[in-house]
Formats: C-alpha cells, structure tokens, sequence
C-alpha cells in the first residue's frame, strides 16, 4: 500500500471552496439566533412598531440602489384584500435580496389589520437588516454569496377564510426557508390560532403529532428518498416530537387542516418546506366545532 | 462548564476544523453544493444536540460521528441524483491520451462503499487511531480492524481487476 500516501495528498488537496467560510458561521449563527428566541426574553421595544415602520419604509426610499412598487393583487368576489405594499430588490454582483411584502385591506376591524400589517412590514424589516448586516460583514473579509427572499402567496380565500403564507428563503451556499401563515376569519374578522380550534390546550397536540409521526413512518418505508428526523428513533438528535401551538398551520378551501414545517425543521434540507394535510376524523373528537373545519 | 462555555467550545472546534470537515463530506458526495449542505446540517445538528456530548475530550469523535452519519445519509437519499462535472467524467471516460497507464488508488477508494469508504479515510488520510474510529462509528475495536483489513482487500482486488482490463 505504497501509493497511501499519495491517495493522502490527493485528498488533501481537495479545494476548498470560498464559501464553506461562510456556511460554517452562517449555520452557528442560525443555532445561536434560534436558542435565543428560546430564552424569554424581556427586551423593550423602544419604537413603537408602527414608528419603526415608517423609519424602514423611509430609509427604502431614500436609498436610490432600492426599488418600489405598488401592484394589487386582485381577489374576485371580495372587498378584503392583499396587496403587495413594497418590493424591495438589490442587486449587487453577489448580493440579492427581493423583498415582498403583503398588506391586508379591507377589514372593518382596523385592530387586527394594522397587527397584521405591522407584523408583516417587521419581518421584512428584519430580513432586510439582516441582510444588510451580513454583506456589509462579508465585503469586509473580501466578499461572497449572499440572497435573502420573501414573498407570499394566498393560500386559502374562500367566502369565510383568507390564508396568507409568507416564506422567507435565506441563501449562502444552500438555502434555508421559513414558512409562516395567518388565517382569518372573514365573517367575524378574528385572527384563528390553532388552539383556538380545539376543545382543550393538550389534547390536540398529542393527536396530529402521533398522526404526523405516523405518516411521516409511512412515506419513509414507501421510499427511502423520504427522511424525516423523529425523536426517539436511532441515531436522531433533537428530531421531531410534538408541534407547537404555534406550529404554521392552515386551512384548505375545502375545510382541512395543514400543517406545516420549515425546511430543516423535521427533515434535511433536501425535503424543503413540508405541509401534511390532517384528515378531520383524526381530529373530529377534538375540535369545537365543524365551523372551521369539516 | 456551563453550557454557553461548551457550546463556545464545539464552535471554536467547527471553525477551526472546517476544511478537513468538508473534505471528509467531500469525499462522500464528490460536490460542493453537497458538501456544503452536509456542513450546514452537520453543524446544526450538532450544535443543537451539544448535551449529546457528555465528556469534551471526546468532541472530535462526537462530531465526527455526526458529520459522517450525515454524509451517509444524504448519500443513499440521493443515490438517484449523481452530478458528475465535466472533468471528472472525462477522468472516468475511457482517455484516448495514453497519459495514466498507473491504476489510482483514490479513484479505487471512491469507488468503495461508503462505509468502507469512512474506514479508509479516517485511518489513513485522517490518522485516526482504530480506538477511536470504533468510538466514531459506535462499534467496537475488533469489528473495525476487521473490516478494515476486509476493505485492504478490496481495494487491492478492485485494483487487480482494472490492469486485467
């Protein structure tokens, strides 16, 4: 086995690429940043939102490198509707970034507009700081890949929902996507949580995970391209146990229930964003009612 | 050591160590937008499990293991997808050039198992002692040695075959 040592060197040579820097400190970050939102956090916003709304939205239009637009998005046979209120887009070599964001019309309850609008425009406020945050730091140490994308999409708008998903792609070397959906009653113009749906805090969560954990089982043995990280099972670290009452959920036109995980939230990145459907007969015990869902 | 300290600990160890992490995913998948995926996973899974690793004298070995079963993972996962560059593929393709008469030992060592493959990474491009290879794969030493000398074989019959042709 004399030639070893020259098998070494060829593997030691193997290139490494300009952006692994960057993937390394980017995963870290993305760990750091979720085990902070873990921690209860009693910071103080000193701006109202609404304040540092008009700040982003000034300072996108000061900026001669970003654009604006203002497009309708029109939904037939309804007076609420959702519009794209700003598009932001940098193009700069390596550094893109398209920003979309939604606003909410036509409520009579201004309250739960306005919450939705503002929290719409402080998500991309986010991104947009990120991003300019991360380039500024990546033209400092000579330069590099960087993307960030939001955008929406309408996922449900019947005569009593609207269901507005927004997805977030962050891009250095690979991508990673958050999904994030609100549901509103249109009749009664409430917000829906998903405890909301269901009779009692606990019961629910254990129901659709089992269900999901189930399902997730299945589409594993029916092809090994399917993988999904489950807790409890060999060699998973931190894999899926429960939804949270805050999981990303929806609901369909025809009255079912989805529910959502990001990409790498249950699953590596390969599967992307996943969505199971929850068949209602699973849940019927639990709801309170077939208003919703049926 | 608190927690915060352990986990500065394992991300002082993941950038210091970066390169020989991606040439060891390297190796599995043959591509760097693979490669860096398999990092990016990686990292998060470990950082997200850092209670996993019990004692920190063992942190190359706790992710070690980590970054390989990732690698192995994501290979018979995708075993439908294999992207070939250009170069390799003529590497691969019959050469009308009479340039390399001598057989590669790498190319025999990537064309092994995967599992096999790890073997002879981390013991001979690596150095990793046998004892704690075993403690990587979660086997024990004898299975190693074993297989290791199993794969010594192959390579050497796989290299055999190739002068027959």
């Amino acid at each position: 086995m004399s030639k070893l040592n020259d098998s070494k060197k060829q593997y030691n040579d193997i290139e490494i690429p300009t952006e692994l820097k960057q993937v390394v400190s980017k995963s870290v970050q993305t760990v750091k940043r979720e085990q902070l939102k873990k921690k209860p956090s009693f910071k103080k916003f000193g701006l109202g939102v609404a304040a540092a709304a008009a700040i982003f939205v000034a300072g996108v239009n000061v900026n001669p490198t970003l654009a604006q637009s203002l497009s309708t998005v029109p939904i037939l046979g309804s007076i609420i509707q959702v519009v794209s209120i700003q598009e932001i887009t940098i193009e700069e070599d390596t550094y893109n970034a398209d920003l979309k964001t939604p606003n909410v019309t036509g409520l009579t309850n201004k309250e739960l507009e306005n919450s939705l609008n503002e929290k719409y425009i402080a998500e991309n406020k986010e991104l947009y700081e990120g991003f300019q945050k991360e380039m500024e730091a990546l033209k400092e140490v000579g330069g590099g890949h960087l993307g960030v994308a939001s955008t929406y999409e309408v996922v449900t708008d019947t005569d009593e929902i609207l269901s507005i998903s927004r997805y977030a792609v962050n891009i250095v070397g690979s991508s990673s996507t958050t999904m994030r959906t609100d549901t509103i009653d249109k009749k009664n113009e409430v917000l829906i949580t998903l405890p909301s749906l269901f009779k009692d805090d606990k019961g629910y969560i254990e129901t659709i995970s089992t269900y999901i954990k189930g399902e997730m089982k299945k589409e594993m043995a029916a092809d090994e391209m399917n993988m999904y990280w489950i807790a409890g099972e060999e060699e998973v670290f931190d894999g899926f146990d429960t939804i949270r009452p805050d999981q990303t959920f929806s609901i369909t036109s025809d009255h079912k229930l989805t529910i959502s995980f990001d990409k790498y939230e249950v699953a590596p990145g390969s599967m992307g964003v996943i969505t199971f459907e929850i068949p209602t007969d699973v849940i019927k015990e639990e709801l309170i009612s077939d208003y919703y869902i049926k | 050591m608190t927690k915060s300290e352990k986990f500065q600990l394992v991300e002082n160890y993941i950038i210091e160590n970066q390169n020989a992490h991606y040439r060891l995913a390297f190796s599995y998948v043959k591509n760097k937008e693979s490669a860096l995926d398999i990092i990016q996973d990686s990292i998060m899974k470990a950082l997200k499990s850092i209670d996993s690793l019990e004692q920190t004298g063992y942190l190359k070995t706790w992710f070690y293991r980590i970054l390989i079963n990732t690698s192995i993972d994501f290979i018979h996962k995708n075993k439908r997808i294999v992207v070939v560059e250009d170069e390799v593929l003529d590497f691969h393709l019959p050469s009308s050039e009479m340039e390399v008469p001598d057989i590669d030992l790498y190319e025999a060592i990537d064309n092994l198992a995967p599992e096999q493959k790890t073997l002879i990474i981390l013991r001979f491009f690596e150095d990793i002692k046998i004892e704690d290879i075993a403690k990587m794969l979660g086997v024990n030493q004898n299975t190693i040695k074993t297989r290791l000398y199993a794969t010594l074989r192959k390579l050497r019959t796989n290299m055999e075959e190739k002068v027959k042709v």
